[in-house]
Order: structure tokens, then sequence, then C-alpha cells
């Protein structure tokens, strides 16, 4: 019996991606050159923007006196070449065995998140590493290419160059280009991408990485003697949050930041736990920094003033110099967002009506000079920050997850780490955000006296809120809760 | 903002996929090859058997079928004196068939299956028991398996239930092209409707054959039919009926046999050197098994085997005689059948047992009862079978190979273990359907989960992440039916949500009618985007123009208003505040009668195919288009990814945080955002962070528009924007 076999290969990818026409060029390509070939596909709703999959089989014997069966299925451990428009699609195929050591895995490098990974509160993304290496670990080769900017639509021309490259098929650059021009769909933008993806596919790069290494902003000068007595691990994170502080508020907001850090990393010091790492400052440090700059309506104005956004937006529509552009914001303040900019003896000026506690739908041009004028006027309101009530209330609120920190460390580092975390309920804006400082106030009130009652059941509790911030990030939205 | 005035909405151009280049390959001759997709070599087969009619109801794997019906409608199937109709249901479809009855005119109809089939069962069960005199032929999509849309069940019974003979072609171009055209000659043969069904994979298989020149049919509007024909034994009414299911058994069926045998099309594939095994396979599944034994070393890549096989091309009737000859000589007889119950190997188990044979027939025992076939399933199933029937070197040999690919697999899925999120179908970017379950969230934000029932359709896609919504889905156009009981029980009114399709398919009459006559307290929210747009942007019949792009156009609205349904609402889908206060009203309306809103805006696939191509029309005319998305603020967004469990929009994603403060991925919208508006919405509606802008550009400005704009422009950069 003939030990031959048919040359197999499936296409992974997500509805809209240009799979199906990736699979055309194949077909076509094999006619042309006179091979016996089959594909097929998943026709319906998996094509909506879900996984899909396209499968093709080429006999490497042209015109053969007996037709050879083909199947419409992928095997495992039967693929030649596994080609994937986006690289969980590969490794998906793996986690269907289908991806082994007889095969090439071509894959784009570009990440097209999941909903699953998008809806989580932090970050849900997959990890992007892992699943390279699990790939480089059982296939023959991995080869990524990366699609430039802007090239969403033609990354299936490119996936074709690289498959031509590859050199699974017995077919030629040639027969390909043959294809693209037989299926005549955008010929001359895919030829194009076509000969990218042989030269990238060649080039072989590396997948984006998911996280790129943080970029800290410079500290502020007049800190160095303080940032010195500071551990080194702290200190390019501590020099960003006090810059930050500065562009928030002043120099007065700066120190109190740096005192409030003091405070928890002499404990931590005194606990003697922490060298080097400080891991109880360091999740201080990052915490303190986000909650103290907390977006109020000066903030979200400052930034939307900020120069260089008009630039960023102009580049984002592809406008040339020339072209005129309008930008709208779109805004919604409620009765706490006019308090924001009030002082709190002024609170009373803004009226008790359910329309203004539901808050004012506005859309806000940015690029006009009155939208711009009044952004920028509310921006300023940053000089009455500290006497409005909000003020009041964040910082009591900062106070006290601050007290609940240092109170723990000196009994139960693990425990202090934790509440330290807590302040992940300081997120959000409006609903949201009282729920979360609602929450951290019901654990962190009264600390001492708590924990000195029933310290098993508080850590238990903060356990318990822990996961609710992170699993089920609406619940604060839900009338039951 | 509203609908669209009719002759933009309308037009046979108007779908997501376009067969009018294909088309030409239909107009193929004698002698010529044609390459292409089952679904075309099936439409090309029809044309080669002399149809008279088409007809059909779109849906996955066979919505192509459909859509290139309707393409060739004008320049062939017209000429050449063919009707056709994109029919109303299925039951519409079936019902065509009865044109077959009394004339001999030979006539097709396609559908999804098993739905489908459910659906148009009241016609094929009174057209199987009439009988027909031309050859009727219904092409089922069989919606079974890997990329399904649908419950999983078989068009097998229906098929037994009503005598209809059941063509599962083995899928090999020639064959398929070579089935559909003797399917009608058994038809006629028989006197029995005839079903052939095409698995999903198998839609889309390419393929080549060879042509023979189209065929007009007997009659057509140039060539007038006889006249009417009275008959009563194609009344079904006593006695008729009683004849009529004698006549099935007594004629029809042997007949069909009879025709089976003639013109071999079940196919013999004797082994190699003669065997004592043998499989008994479906059609459909050939390729598979195939496959599965090249790679246990049991065949070769072009199918020489040492163990026989039958391929039943017709599942059903099977012919006794047939399949007894092949078990005559067989010890063991595996019979390879997708989907349950088990009736072929029942029925060569019931044949081997009445002829005396001792040949031991096998199936479910060693290949699973439910679930698709798959190379990899079939491998299993085969090394089950031959451990059970030929212990020795040959089961030795197979557990190897078959050893050492699943060793191989699972060292994959060790490796990857469950680090791929799953990724299941969704809205689409921009689409109008969205804001609406981003409204009902809301809505129970506010007052507490309500009972929604769903529908078949792209509005399904809300039962899955982020919305998770819908307690119930029973059928096409039977959400609101559905509820039914569930309000009186809950003490609060109920809410169905149905697709503009789902309502003229069944929802009008089973739904709003319904509901009016017994008076529900129900809210029914119609989605009228404008086509059936989950199977490729078909026009239903609010869109304005029927499939070939004759103007013609009921109303929703009009139709709900005649039936006296008084308290209806149209909202624009994008506005959510709006459409929150409509829900809001209705839900808390208590009574007996239906409320329903109508919630208005076209599918933007649909839109933006016809926009972008007007866009680019005026941008090259030198007239002033604008080009609008929408943007996120990294640094005002919070990571909270709040506006994203609202949405679910594929172009609203994240993007890794440039501020290390923030650990979590922020928002950031893709650059393929058609500005919908609904991030922008749902920024107010729900009261979210201000980071959403909405960022427009101009080309070919008007010269007043760009003194506007630089005057602005300069006072905002005195202010410090840049």
């Amino acid at each position: 019996m003939s030990t031959d076999r048919p040359i197999c290969i499936l296409i992974g990818a997500l509805g809209g991606q240009g799979g199906g026409l990736l699979t055309d060029w194949l077909v076509e390509a094999a006619a042309a050159a006179g091979y016996p070939a089959q594909s097929t596909s998943i026709p319906g709703v998996a094509q909506r923007t879900g996984a899909t999959t396209y499968y093709f089989e080429l006999y490497p014997e042209r015109d053969p006196p007996v037709p050879p069966v083909f199947s419409l299925f992928p095997d495992a451990d039967g693929l030649d070449l596994m080609a994937a428009l986006e690289p969980t699609e590969a490794g998906r195929a793996l986690g269907r065995g289908l991806i082994t050591p007889k095969t090439v895995v071509i894959t784009c490098a570009n990440r097209v998140y999941s909903t699953a990974e998008k809806t989580q509160a932090g970050d849900g993304r997959a990890d992007l590493g892992g699943i390279m290496e699990a790939l480089a670990s059982r296939a023959r080769k991995v080869i990524y290419f990366a699609n430039p900017p802007g090239g969403a639509s033609s990354v299936n021309a490119m996936m074709l160059g690289a498959i031509c490259k590859a050199g699974v098929l017995p077919l030629g650059a040639a027969e390909f280009h043959c294809a693209i021009e037989q299926r005549a769909v955008a010929v001359e933008a895919n030829l194009a991408a076509f000969e990218r993806g042989l030269l990238l596919a060649g080039a072989n790069q590396a997948p984006v990485p998911q996280k790129q290494p943080a970029v800290f902003a410079p500290s502020p000068p007049g800190f160095s003697d303080r940032m010195g007595e500071l551990p080194e691990t702290l200190r390019p994170l501590v020099g960003h949050a006090l810059a930050r502080m500065i562009d928030y508020q002043d120099r007065a907001y700066a120190e109190l930041y740096l005192a409030r850090l003091e405070r928890v990393l002499d404990c931590e010091r005194a606990a003697g736990g922490g060298a080097p790492v400080y891991t109880l400052s360091q999740i201080v440090a990052s915490r303190l920094a986000a909650w103290m700059s907390y977006e109020d309506v000066p903030r979200v104005a400052q930034l939307k003033t900020r120069a260089g956004r008009m630039a960023r937006i102009r580049s984002e529509v592809g406008a040339s110099p020339g072209d005129p552009i309008e930008v709208v914001d779109y805004l919604k303040p409620s009765r706490e967002e006019f308090q924001d900019v009030l002082p709190a003896w002024l609170n009373w000026i803004v009226p008790k009506t359910a329309k203004l506690n539901r808050g004012v739908p506005m859309h806000v041009s940015a690029t006009s000079p009155f939208g711009f004028a009044t952004l920028k006027m509310l921006a300023a309101m940053r000089r009455v920050r500290r006497t409005t009530s909000r003020f009041t209330h964040e910082q009591a609120a900062i106070e006290s997850w601050l007290g609940a920190i240092i109170d723990s460390a000196q009994k139960d580092y693990e425990l202090a780490c934790r509440v330290a975390e807590l302040a992940i309920w300081a997120r959000g804006y409006g609903k949201i955000r009282a729920r979360g400082l609602l929450e951290i106030d019901r654990l962190t009130r009264d600390w001492p006296q708590r924990r000195d009652r029933d310290a098993a059941g508080l850590k238990a509790e903060v356990e318990c809120s822990l996961f609710v911030a992170r699993n089920d990030p609406d619940a604060a939205c839900r009338p039951t809760a | 903002m509203w609908l669209l005035p009719t002759p933009l909405r309308a037009g046979a151009r108007g779908r997501e996929r376009s067969f009018a280049s294909e088309v030409r390959r239909l107009k193929l001759g004698a002698g010529q090859t044609f390459h292409g997709e089952t679904v075309l070599a099936v439409a090309k087969a029809l044309l080669q058997s002399g149809v008279g009619y088409l007809g059909g109801y779109e849906g996955a794997p066979v919505s192509h079928l459909m859509d290139i019906l309707s393409d060739a409608y004008e320049p062939l199937l017209k000429p050449l004196g063919i009707h056709y109709e994109s029919s109303a249901s299925e039951a519409a479809a079936a019902a065509l068939l009865g044109a077959s009855i009394q004339y001999p005119l030979r006539g097709a109809v396609t559908w999804k299956s098993i739905v489908g089939t459910n659906v148009a069962s009241d016609a094929l069960s009174n057209l199987a028991a009439a009988g027909v005199t031309g050859g009727a032929l219904i092409i089922v999509g069989e919606d079974y398996g890997e990329g399904a849309s649908v419950i999983q069940e078989r068009t097998h019974a229906i098929a037994l239930k009503s005598s209809i003979p059941l063509i599962d072609p083995r899928y090999h171009m020639p064959k398929v092209v070579d089935l559909v055209e003797r399917a009608f000659e058994l038809s006629e043969a028989s006197h029995l409707p005839v079903f052939m069904t095409l698995r999903i994979r198998a839609a889309h298989m390419t393929g080549t054959f060879e042509c023979k020149d189209n065929r007009a049919p007997a009659f057509g509007p140039d060539n007038p039919m006889l006249k009417p024909h009275y008959d009563f034994g194609r009344i079904p009414l006593p006695p008729s009926i009683y004849e009529q299911e004698q006549a099935k058994f007594a004629e029809r069926l042997p007949a069909a046999r009879g025709f089976i045998v003639e013109h071999k099309l079940n196919e013999h594939f004797p082994a190699i050197a003669g065997s004592r095994l043998g499989i008994v396979t479906q059609g459909g599944v050939y390729g598979a098994l195939m496959r599965a034994m090249h790679r246990l070393g049991l065949a070769d890549a072009f199918g020489k085997t040492d163990i026989s096989i039958l391929v039943l091309n017709v599942v059903f009737p099977l012919v006794p005689e047939e399949i007894g000859a092949f078990l005559r000589d067989k010890d063991d007889v595996l019979v390879v059948e997708e989907g349950n119950p088990p009736y072929v190997e029942r029925e060569v188990a019931a044949i081997a047992q009445r002829e005396g044979l001792r040949c031991r027939v096998r199936g479910k025992d060693a290949l699973p009862m439910a679930g698709e076939y798959t190379t990899a399933v079939m491998r299993g199933g085969l090394a089950r079978w031959l451990t059970q029937v030929a212990p020795g070197p040959v089961a030795e040999r197979v557990a190897a190979h078959q050893g050492a690919i699943e060793e191989q697999a699972a060292l994959g899925r060790k490796a990857m273990g469950h680090r791929v999120p799953p990724r299941p179908p969704g809205f689409c970017t921009g689409c109008p359907e969205r804001p609406v379950f981003t409204a009902l969230r809301l809505l129970q934000d506010e007052i507490g989960p309500l009972h929604l029932s769903l529908d078949i359709g792209c509005s399904t896609f809300a039962t899955l992440p982020p919305f998770n919504m819908g307690n119930t889905v029973l059928g096409y156009g039977m959400s609101l039916a559905s509820g039914g009981a569930v309000g009186p029980a809950m003490g609060r009114p109920t809410v169905a949500v149905m697709g503009d399709g789902g309502f003229w398919h069944n929802g009008v009459l089973t739904g709003a009618a319904n509901a009016r006559w017994n008076r529900q307290d129900a809210v029914l929210i119609v989605l009228e985007n404008g086509y059936a747009s989950a199977t490729g942007q078909q026009p239903v019949f609010s869109t304005g123009s029927n499939a070939w792009g004759e103007a013609v156009k009921l109303s929703i609205e009009a139709t709900l208003r005649a039936m006296g349904v008084r308290w209806i609402r149209r909202v624009d889908s994008y506005d959510v505040d709006r459409t929150l206060d409509v829900l809001r009203a209705a839900v808390s309306r208590r009574g007996r009668e239906l409320r329903v809103i109508i919630s208005d805006q076209e599918c933007m696939i649909a839109r933006q195919r016809r926009e972008k191509r007007l866009k680019a029309e005026t941008e090259r005319a030198g007239k002033p288009a604008f080009h609008a998305r929408f943007g996120v603020d990294q640094e005002v967004c919070v990571g909270d990814h709040a506006c994203m469990r609202l949405s679910g929009c594929p172009s609203l994603t994240i993007k890794p945080s440039a501020d290390p403060l923030k650990a979590a991925p922020t928002a950031y919208v893709e650059e393929d955002c058609v500005a919908c508006g609904l991030c922008g919405a749902n920024a107010h509606a729900a009261g979210l962070c201000p980071s959403f802008y909405k960022a427009t550009r101009w080309t070919n400005p008007t010269p007043w528009q760009l003194l506007k704009y630089r005057i602005a422009s300069g006072l905002i950069s005195l202010m410090g924007a840049s």
C-alpha cells in the first residue's frame, strides 16, 4: 500500500479576516499547477467575529490516474501547515492536538483580543508568551510575521506569501501571483502584501510582547534627599508618582504622598519584612499614587486639554495637515461632578433635582473655541480642589486605608499586603466609585478593634472582597447588590 | 438616523456575498469543466435536470445556495422559464413542491435542517402521502457537528416517518452532481419526493466535474401546461389516505428500491484481495472514514483497502437484497452511521437476522452514539472494532498507529493547557442590535432581572459574553410565544426579542397575533435591521425589495396596527438613553396587552457596504466627505473595562497602558470603528468614564468650512491646544 498522502493545511482565523479568500487563492494556485486539491470551510454563525477555520488538502502528484480521497476534517498529528491569522488561534489548534512535530506553524503575531479577555476588570489577557512557548515546543517550526499598523485588511495576502516561503506546498510564487490575479480581488494591494509576507516570513520576527517595560517619568527636582533614603527598587516608581502629584495638584501634594508612603515604609522596615523587595511599599506606592490622582472634573479637563492631544487624534484619524477635524467629548456631569469644582460651603447652590442626580449628558466640542475654553476653565478649577467635599472624602478614605495597612503590618505582614490591594476598589467614576469607596470604608473602619476581636474573620472578609472586586466588577450596578 | 429611503436599502446586490460572477459558471455547456463549491455545483446540477421551479429559505449551510439562485434569477432562471421563489418560510417552500403532485413538473427547494424540515413537515407529510408526478427534490443543509447553530438532530427520522427517500451522497463532486440528477428520476420512478442532505463542511467543499447542457423545463410561461387535473386519490381525506399509506409500502418504496439497484446509486468498493470484514457507511462520511483507514494503515490515499466497503448514497430506503449480498460472505460488518438513533445499523442487523446470516453487525458499540464523525472519531471507532473482530497482527498494527497519533495529540493538548480563551461569535462592529441589549442590561440594573425570551438570528448572540442574557430560545419567531406562561407565573411582564426575519417567518402569527388574542401582558422588541442578517443579509418582507431586486415592501408596524396592537414605539437603537426610557415605560405599563418596540436601524454590514462605496464616489468627485471614528483618551481610562462589558464591540478593545501606575490595559478603539455612536451613548446612559471622544475628519472641505476651521483652530492654539 502506498504511504503517500495529501498535504494538509489548516487556516485559523476570525470571522472577517479574509480566511476564505486566502483559501480560494490556495485552491486556484493548485488548480493552475495541475495538482488535485480540495478546500472546505465552516459557513454560518461561526463567521460572525468568532473563531473559524478553513481546511485545504493538496495531493502532491500532478493529474494522478485515480482521484485521491480527500477529507473535510483536519486530523490530530495530520497537519503539515497551520496558518493562523491571529496567534491564539494557532494555540487553539495545538490545544486540539492538531499541531505536532510534523507541523510548520505560521502565525501573524498581532493579537486580536477575545471578549473574555476584554471584559475582565483588570488584566485578563491570555498568556501569549506561554502559548508561543508551547507552540515552539511542539511544532516543527514556528514562523511569525508582524502585521504593520494599518495592514489589517491584507493580512491574508501576507499569510499567502509566508505560506509560499515556508515551502510546504509544491507551489511557487508565480502560481500564487497567478491565483491572486485570477481571483481579481484588490489585486495590486494583495500582490504587494504577498511580497511583504514573503520577506517577513523569511525574517521571522518575534511576536509583539504583550507587556512593555514600564517607562517612568523622571523624579521632580528637590526630592533627591528623601528619595535617597528609599530602597533602590522603589525609586523609579516613586519618582514617577511624585511627578504625577505635582502635575495633578502641587508640590505640597507630592510631599503628602511621600510622607504617606514613608509611614508605610518605616512600618515595613520596623516589622523586619520587605527587604530587598519591599512588597508592601511597592503596592502602596503604586496604589496610593493612582488613588491620590483620582479623576475628578478638573483632572479630566486637564487631560483633555493637554498639549499634544490634538496631534495624537489627528494621526489617529489619518488627517493630513490641512484637513479640518472635529473632536467631541462625551461628558455626563451629575451633582457630584458639579461639586467637584465648588468649595464644600458652596455645595448648596447645586440644585437637588432628579435630572441632575442622573447626570446631564453633554457633547463638548474640544475643537471649538467655546468648548476648549470651557475645558480649560474646568481644568483651572483644580486650584479649589482642596476645598471640595470630594477631596475631603477621598483623603479620609485614603487615611482609613493607610491606617489599616500600618496597623496590620506590625502583626501580620501578609494581611497588610492584602489590605493594600483593597485600593483596587477606588476605581471608576460616579456610582461605581462611590460603591467602591463604601466597600473600603466598610472593611477598614475601626480596624484595630475589629482585628483584635476576630482577626481570622476580618482576613476572610478582605479576601472575599478582593475576589468580588476582581471577578464581579459590576456588582455595584445591580439592584440586588 | 431613521430608516433610509427604500431604494437605498433595497437591491439584490445588498447581500454579504454576491455570486454574480459565479453565476457565469452555471451557464457552462456539455463537455466544459466546472470548478467551484458544492452549493454552486448543486445549482448547476439542478439546471441540468430541467427543473421548472425552485424555492427555499436561507439558513447555513445552504444560505449561499439561495443567494446563488437569487443572483441567477434574472440572467439565467427567468430566460430558461424557471419559476423561482425566495420563500417566506420552509413551510412555504415545501408547499411549492405541491406543483409536482398533479403535474409532470420537476422542482427543487432548499433549507437548513433539522429546524427547517420541522417547519416544513406538515406540507412534507401531505406531499409524500399524495405522491408526486414530476420529480420533487428537497436539498437540506444538515447543520450537524462543528459550526452548527441549531439543536443537533438529523433529517433521517423525518424521511423515515414520511417515506421520503434520503440521499446522503459521497462528497466527490461528480458523484454529488450525478446524484442530484438521479434524484429527480428516483422521485419520478417512486412517486415520492426525495431528500438530499449536504453536511456543513460539504456545502462549501471545492471540486470539479464535467458539465452537461442546461435544460429548459417541460412547461413554463412560454410553453404553458396542460389543464388543471383533478384526482381525488391525491387528496388527504378518507378513503384516499388509507390507499396512499398502502401505496407507499406496496408500490412507491419498492419502486424506489428497484431504481436504486438498477442505477447503482449505492457503491460497492470490494477489498483488494477479498475479505471477511466489511463496512457499510453513509456516503457523506466516506471521506472521513477513508482518511481514518489511511492513517491507520488500512487504506492508501486513493481508497484501496483490505476491507470491503458498501457506500450507501441512499440511506433510506435500504435495499435488503443489496445489503444481504454484501453481508453474505462477511464474518463482521461495521455500520458507520453518523447521528442517532442508529436506524441503518438496526435495519442492517435485522436483514442479517432475517436472512439467517452469521455475519455479526456492529456500529454504535464501536462508534459514538452522538456527535459528528470526524476523522479522529472514525480512527477510534475502527481501532475498537478491529480489536473486537480481528485480534492479532492487524489489530495490533492499527492500535500502534492509533496510539502514536493520540500520543502526539495528547502532548499538544498538555503543552497548551487552558491558555487559549474561548472565542464565540458575537455582534459585528457597529451592529445595531448590540445597543438594545445594552439598554436591556441597564434596565435590569435598575429594576431587577426580567425573563427574556430570545429568538433565532444574530440576536441569539446576546446569550454569549459579554451580555449573557436570555432565559429561553425556542425556535425561529417563537420568542414571544415561549414566554406566554412565564409572565403570569412571575407576576411581571416578560420581554421577548425578535429579529425582523423571525417576525416575518413565524413571529407575526405565532407571536404577535397569539399574544393579542390571548391578551398577554408582554413586551416584544422587534429588531428591524432590514435583512435576515445572520445568514448573509438576505432581504425580508420589510426590506423594500425582494431577493432579485423588485420593489415590494410589507410594513411591520402597519401589520401590527392592522392586528389591533396599539402600543407601538419606534426607537433609534443607537440612542441608548431613549431606548432605555421606552423599555422602562413598556415594562412598567401593566395590563393585558402587548407592547411592541421596534428598534429601527439597518444592519451595519449592509450599510457599510453601501456607504463605503458612496463615500468613495463622493470623494472622487471632489465633494466634501467626512470620516468619523471614536477614540479613547488612555490617560483618562481607568482600565475597569465597564464599557466593554456593556458592548462587546470587536473594535472596542484593549491596549497595554503607557502609564506604569495602571496595571490593567486601557480601552482602545481600533481603526475599523464605524462611529455607530454606541460608545458615546453608553458613556452617557451608563454614566461611564469620560474618556470617549468622537473624531471627525473632513476631506474636500468647502472654503467656508475651511475658513471656520482655521479660525477655530487658531483660537484654540492660543489657548494651548496642540
